[in-house]
């Protein structure tokens, strides 16, 4: 993503490195994150997102690379003169001063005249629905009330680009549930780049239009929600994004479809697309998502990644059924959704039959076998 | 009482007659009164004393006579000494609160934020280990650093500064200044430090993601937050250096003498009578500082990290 076209990246890092003394937090990250997405940095904690996120509010130094905001460089730039915003973990507001006050304080540092002043802050407390409560203090309002104040108070800057570190993260469940719609319905009113941290992979998926999935100071995987999600590059992002089967075999060709061979036998069909560098014949795991793997006493005809085995739980879960079939090639389970009272109940009349489970070989995922199972391939 | 004051456990029903009422604050009250006992016989019953004293009259053979003048007051403010030692008094206070906080702030600021809660707590005891110390002795130490063949005159001397002892610092205002500012500096940073324990610095950050430079993010979000702490660190030197006589007497020869060394002088003089007024003078002078400054003073904050 370097090279002519940067200029119009709405952030863009360069082999972005961050050394705390011997320790890497960011080890050569690139990234760039395009005018009007709403990218979403994602991974367990201590993987580098929140230290991303600060290199670009500027509230630490880069140790090397480079960092652009709207094509320019601002390596050296600290953070009142950056065309950033934060939306911080803890809201960060400012107590003694009320709700408007708050909003108003990035504008009275830009100087804004006081008429300008006044209409955006209305504007602004209009858009987080907060008009009401312009004169209260901080400490009046709820934990929701607050985020929305602080978003408020960033947005009203009119950034490049807004930064939210951990947004929901204070906030309890409904709550948080609620705040991700309301801030993707903000984000698609104002249209600004929103970039934002979080380990809960939910938020990720639900809000992002594109997501950066980050382990040890690197981007292992950097696409939308959707690839993310079905075409996971490693374990690690199979693992840490939803729920999957990881099945250990051997890839192997068999005449025209390649296969992966399981060591207890059987083999499924893989899909004709496969990662560069898999070509060769070696230890994969294959992975399919729970819910894309059909349960049933015969397999149906056509193209379809068939194992047999017995099933070995059955377990109702309200909205759907998880049923878990013990097969030559290890456990596998799949989901089953609700979407007729009568199929719920025949699932239950499964357990310790002899089965087949099957899956279309485009919905699964076939990666080079890494023997510590952690987070990227290089390092193990 | 409103409902959600904070004694609001006792319920009572508007309709209520004013006997139950009274009875009701009555049982309120009784906690207070082991207070209220100390309060009045340690402090409010001297206090009257010393009233009375002040309005009375002392013979030229030491009597103290209960003839109801205004005298020792006009005294006062009719000898240009007095009122010229008072002035300079408040004005020494001033200087010495002033360079309490100027060096105070600083050292808390960087406690807070730079040190570990764990070397917070040894620092903050190094601070407090010089009140284990006798403030005599201590007078007694810095007279040693600061006389004519003390330690300070040495080094200079010895290093080539100035060929002969100086006498600048012993014996007068400046000499008398540098102590008192040691001797507050423990309080002024005591109480800054436990304001600025409880501020969130991620405002700063905050603010200078709003576009605040990092003074105006000290001037607008910092110092409101720390203004209490700022002020009860001046109500804790300023009021106490009115009433200092010890580091004056020792270091401050003739010229650096305070009001209440002339009070001490009245009280050997058995002089009691005058003596009551210019304490009461100095009294009501405090007084009026807490008024104004009351709401801000937060008592509490100190005696509970101290």
């Amino acid at each position: 993503m370097t090279g002519i076209g940067a200029g119009r990246l709405a952030i863009e890092l360069i082999e972005a490195t961050k050394r705390y003394g011997e320790t890497i937090a960011l080890d050569g990250v690139s990234l760039g994150i395009e005018p009007g997405e709403f990218f979403c940095l994602l991974g367990p904690s201590g993987c580098g997102k929140t230290t991303t996120l600060n290199l670009i509010g500027g509230f630490i130094p880069l140790t090397a690379g480079e960092l652009r905001i709207e094509g320019r460089r601002v390596n050296d730039l600290p953070p009142h003169r950056r065309n950033v915003n934060t939306v911080f973990q803890n809201y960060a507001l400012f107590p003694h001063m009320t709700v408007a006050q708050n909003v108003a304080f990035g504008l009275r540092m830009a100087r804004l005249d006081g008429r300008e002043t006044e209409r955006r802050v209305a504007e602004y407390l209009d858009l987080v629905g907060l008009s009401a409560l312009r004169a209260r203090s901080p400490a009046q309002l709820s934990g929701g009330q607050q985020q929305r104040v602080a978003l408020a108070r960033a947005l009203a800057r009119r950034p490049a680009v807004l930064l939210l570190d951990e947004p929901l993260g204070a906030l309890d469940l409904k709550l948080r549930k609620q705040m991700q719609v309301e801030l993707s319905r903000i984000q698609r009113q104002v249209g600004t780049t929103f970039v934002f941290v979080t380990h809960d992979q939910e938020e990720a998926l639900s809000m992002a239009t594109r997501i950066a999935v980050m382990s040890d100071g690197r981007v292992v995987q950097s696409g939308t929600p959707r690839e993310i999600y079905y075409r996971p590059v490693d374990r690690f992002v199979a693992d840490f994004i939803g729920e999957s089967n990881f099945l250990e075999g051997h890839l192997a060709a068999d005449g025209g479809a390649r296969r992966v061979r399981f060591r207890d036998g059987g083999a499924v069909i893989v899909p004709s697309e496969l990662p560069v560098g898999l070509a060769r014949a070696g230890a994969v795991t294959l992975m399919v998502r729970p819910e894309c793997v059909s349960v049933g006493t015969t397999a149906p005809e056509g193209q379809w990644a068939t194992l047999t085995g017995r099933v070995i739980n059955v377990a109702f879960l309200g909205n759907h059924t998880r049923v878990t079939v013990q097969t030559a090639a290890g456990a596998v389970v799949t989901l089953r959704p609700h979407s007729e009272g009568s199929r719920s109940a025949a699932l239950d009349g499964l357990l310790d039959q002899e089965v087949c489970v099957w899956w279309s070989p485009q919905e699964s995922t076939v990666v080079a076998s890494d023997t510590g199972g952690g987070a990227d391939g290089s390092l193990a | 009482m409103p409902p959600n004051s904070a004694g609001g456990a006792i319920v009572v029903p508007p309709a209520t007659g004013l006997a139950v009422r009274a009875k009701v604050g009555l049982v309120r009250a009784w906690p207070f009164l082991p207070a209220g006992l100390m309060l009045a016989l340690l402090f409010l019953v001297p206090m009257a004393v010393m009233v009375v004293f002040s309005l009375w009259r002392t013979t030229p053979d030491f009597d103290i006579v209960p003839d109801w003048t205004l005298d020792n007051y006009a005294y006062f403010f009719n000898t240009p000494t007095y009122v010229r030692t008072l002035l300079k008094t408040l004005i020494m206070a001033a200087a010495v609160t002033a360079a309490g906080i100027a060096a105070a702030f600083p050292f808390a600021y960087f406690l807070v934020r730079y040190v570990s809660p764990r070397w917070q707590r040894a620092v903050l005891l190094a601070v407090i280990v010089p009140f284990w110390t006798s403030y005599l002795l201590r007078a007694y130490a810095w007279q040693a650093i600061l006389g004519p063949k003390g330690a300070l005159n040495q080094l200079l001397t010895g290093i080539g500064v100035t060929d002969e002892p100086s006498r600048l610092f012993i014996y007068d205002n400046p000499g008398v200044w540098l102590v008192l500012v040691y001797v507050y500096f423990p309080f002024a940073a005591l109480a800054i430090y436990a304001s600025l324990e409880k501020f969130d610095f991620t405002q700063l950050n905050a603010a200078q993601d709003l576009g605040a430079r990092p003074d105006q993010a000290l001037l607008h979000i910092l110092l409101p937050q720390v203004r209490p702490g700022l002020i009860t660190a001046c109500i804790f030197v300023f009021i106490p250096i009115l009433g200092e006589f010890l580091t004056p007497a020792l270091v401050g020869g003739t010229e650096g003498l305070l009001i209440a060394n002339l009070i001490v002088n009245f009280f050997r003089g058995l002089q009691y009578t005058t003596m009551a007024a210019f304490c009461f003078i100095i009294a009501a002078l405090v007084t009026v500082l807490l008024v104004i400054f009351r709401r801000y003073l937060q008592v509490e904050d100190v005696v509970a990290r101290t």
